[in-house]
């Protein structure tokens, strides 16, 4: 359905996601992990066409049979809300203040599906019920200020999902809510996805959320996937020092009640896009550096237990 | 919303009261005896007396005050000493004139401003957005009367397009609207050169924000983007722009009004003040008062209609 091959999103020289291949297909759940700034949503705008101007996209992007890199802006047009659709990090802000819900979630249905106002009515109380919205004739006329945080998210679901896409891209849906919602909203996204035969990428630096959410996961650093496979397989045994850095400094309730010890952390911070290495990118702060890992950028292979990973420790078959 | 227009009516009127006390104050308590004034100083004592008591200005003043203001709501402002006829008949026939040139152009200048402004937001940092950006500059730094001038000399003398001058009256629709063109164009260039400034720079604030990326993601155009989801929301700030502006033109209307011979309240205050009569002074500038304040009444209930999130605030 969507291909990606070789695809990167350059700044002049530098580049936020570099030669990325991804193949999206019905029913697939992806998980995208990494810190801010790793090219997580770079990535996800860019199979929106939505890479902001300063950016160019370079590669290939195929969304069935048809290469949409150079595309023009119509072509974009017509296939977001119908083949992609997209919901973002801040519920707040990410609906128009001014409109009543009802007339948001309405819009596309009567702009790209042409149905008429009671034809839309009928279809946003569907929506709304389908996403969890309590009271959906009440809610329509109601004003995104007037909506809590989850309830606020369910509505961008429903703006969504409205146009029926093949793809949902959700870019850290559960950041800005709290635990508890956040877990609510990440069960609903898996059950759509199920019941709709949609395929959901899934951009989170939440790991409970994404291994709760998703079958497949990659890992991303510094535009690059630096770890690929089954979620469960990654998270339980991951490679790259990258993801075990990330897995390792993941708070547990356990540990910090009763023992207090201190969090791992990976060190440093991602460096900005025009400091990156040129070879491995996450050299530098990596804890089992090889003298190469600075000037040659490692292979993807395949690790015996299936995953692909980018780091040149693996490049003799096994973990040395 | 219903307590909301109440608390904005009674200001309305506590305004409008504020208003006249200024007016009058200024026109009655400064210093200078306007007998002298319509008479000039080599007049007799009593011929200013016959004329000081003609106007009843040998009455106390707070009495004057009021009469004034009684008359005025009966719609009766006295008689204008220059014409001899009721004050309220010379505005009556001249309203229509400056009302219409004032909604021509207002409505030319919101346009045309929300067209560029819009257009320059969208083409941001790109040849479209420093053309407007440039067009704007020079619209702004145009005094309206030697634009006025300008259009004359080439619409009317040279291309013989429109007329130079002159206003027809409303009984002659098709020459009427022709007449009021280019006194038109002359308001509005400057005006909708400001007001797209305004319209560009609240455009970018809004385009930035996430719910437009929402839109974008939702398949729209985007031209459907930017006129109905961008600019709704960028509209407070032009409203409150046009509130100012529609002040401004209708001030404006007394130079245009001028340059064009077109007989409207403009004119006539210009008239009066020539001719030193002062009770068609003091109606006509209550008038523009009273235009200016409703103006920025309206741009207030504007506000709540236009965001609902300020509803439950002014409650």
């Amino acid at each position: 359905m969507i291909e990606l091959k070789n695809m990167s999103v350059n700044l002049g020289i530098f580049s936020a996601v570099r030669g990325v291949d991804l193949v999206i297909k019905p029913g697939d759940r992806i998980g995208v992990v990494g810190e801010s700034g790793c090219g997580k949503s770079m990535l996800a705008l860019s199979i929106m066409g939505m890479v902001p101007d300063a950016l160019s996209t370079v590669g290939s992007l195929i969304v069935d049979g048809q290469e949409l890199i150079d595309a023009p802006e119509s072509t974009w047009t017509a296939h977001r809300a119908r083949t992609m659709s997209m919901i973002f990090q801040e519920p707040m802000a990410a609906l128009n203040p001014l409109r009543r819900i009802g007339d948001i979630v309405a819009e596309p249905l009567l702009v790209h599906d042409g149905l008429g106002k009671s034809a839309a009515r009928a279809r946003v109380i569907d929506l709304f019920t389908e996403v969890g919205i309590p009271q959906p004739e009440l809610r329509l006329r109601q004003y995104p200020h007037e909506l809590s945080g989850g309830q606020r998210q369910r509505v961008l679901i429903a703006l969504a999902l409205a146009c029926n896409p093949r793809l949902l891209i959700a870019d850290e849906p559960t950041t800005a809510l709290d635990a508890n919602v956040a877990l609510r909203i990440t069960d609903l996204l898996v059950e759509l996805a199920q019941e709709r035969n949609m395929a959901l990428l899934f951009i989170s630096h939440d790991l409970g959320a994404v291994s709760r959410a998703t079958r497949d996961i990659l890992v991303m650093y510094g535009g690059d996937i630096v770890e690929r496979g089954t979620t469960q397989q990654v998270l339980q045994e991951p490679a790259h020092p990258y993801t075990q850095g990330l897995i390792a400094a993941r708070p547990q309730i356990s540990q910090t009640a009763t023992r207090r010890k201190r969090l791992p952390t990976i060190a440093g911070s991602v460096p900005a896009l025009i400091n990156l290495p040129k070879g491995c990118r996450f050299s530098g702060r990596c804890p089992r550096e090889l003298a190469k890992c600075a000037s040659t950028r490692p292979r993807a292979v395949t690790t015996d237990q299936g995953s692909t990973v980018m780091c040149h420790l693996f490049e003799g078959g096994t973990a040395q | 919303m219903g307590y909301f227009l109440f608390r904005r009516t009674v200001g309305l009127f506590l305004t409008l009261f504020a208003v006249s006390i200024v007016v009058f104050a200024s026109m009655n308590v400064l210093p200078g005896d306007p007998a002298i004034t319509i008479l000039g100083i080599e007049s007799t004592e009593d011929a200013r007396a016959v004329l000081r008591e003609q106007l009843g200005l040998d009455e106390p003043v707070l009495g004057q005050y009021f009469a004034w203001i009684f008359n005025a709501l009966q719609g009766d402002f006295g008689v204008s000493y220059s014409y001899g006829v009721p004050v309220s008949e010379l505005i009556g026939e001249r309203i229509p004139m400056t009302l219409s040139l004032a909604f021509s152009g207002m409505a030319l200048t919101t346009t045309l401003a929300l067209f560029l402004g819009i257009s320059a937001a969208s083409y941001h940092k790109k040849p479209g957005d420093w053309g407007v950006m440039l067009l704007s500059q020079l619209g702004i730094a145009i005094p309206a009367f030697w634009l006025s001038m300008l259009l004359v000399l080439l619409f009317a003398v040279k291309l013989r397009w429109l007329p130079p001058g002159g206003f027809p009256g409303w009984d002659e629709p098709l020459s009427a609207m022709r007449s009021l063109i280019l006194p038109t164009v002359a308001l509005a260039l400057v005006q909708s050169a400001v007001l797209a400034r305004v319209t560009r720079s609240s455009a970018l604030e809004v385009i930035r924000l996430d719910f437009v990326r929402t839109a974008r993601a939702s398949g729209f155009s985007k031209s459907r983007v930017l006129w109905r989801h961008v600019l709704p929301n960028a509209l407070i700030p032009i409203v409150t722009i046009v509130g100012l502006q529609f002040a401004a033109l209708v001030s404006g209307t007394i130079v245009i009004e001028n340059v064009f011979y077109l007989p409207g309240l403009g004119r006539l205050i210009f008239q009066s003040i020539s001719n030193r009569d002062l009770f068609t002074v003091q109606a006509l500038v209550m008038m523009f008062a009273i235009i200016v304040v409703l103006a920025n009444f309206l741009v207030d209930i504007a506000y709540v209609l236009i965001d609902p999130r300020l509803k439950g605030r002014s409650n």
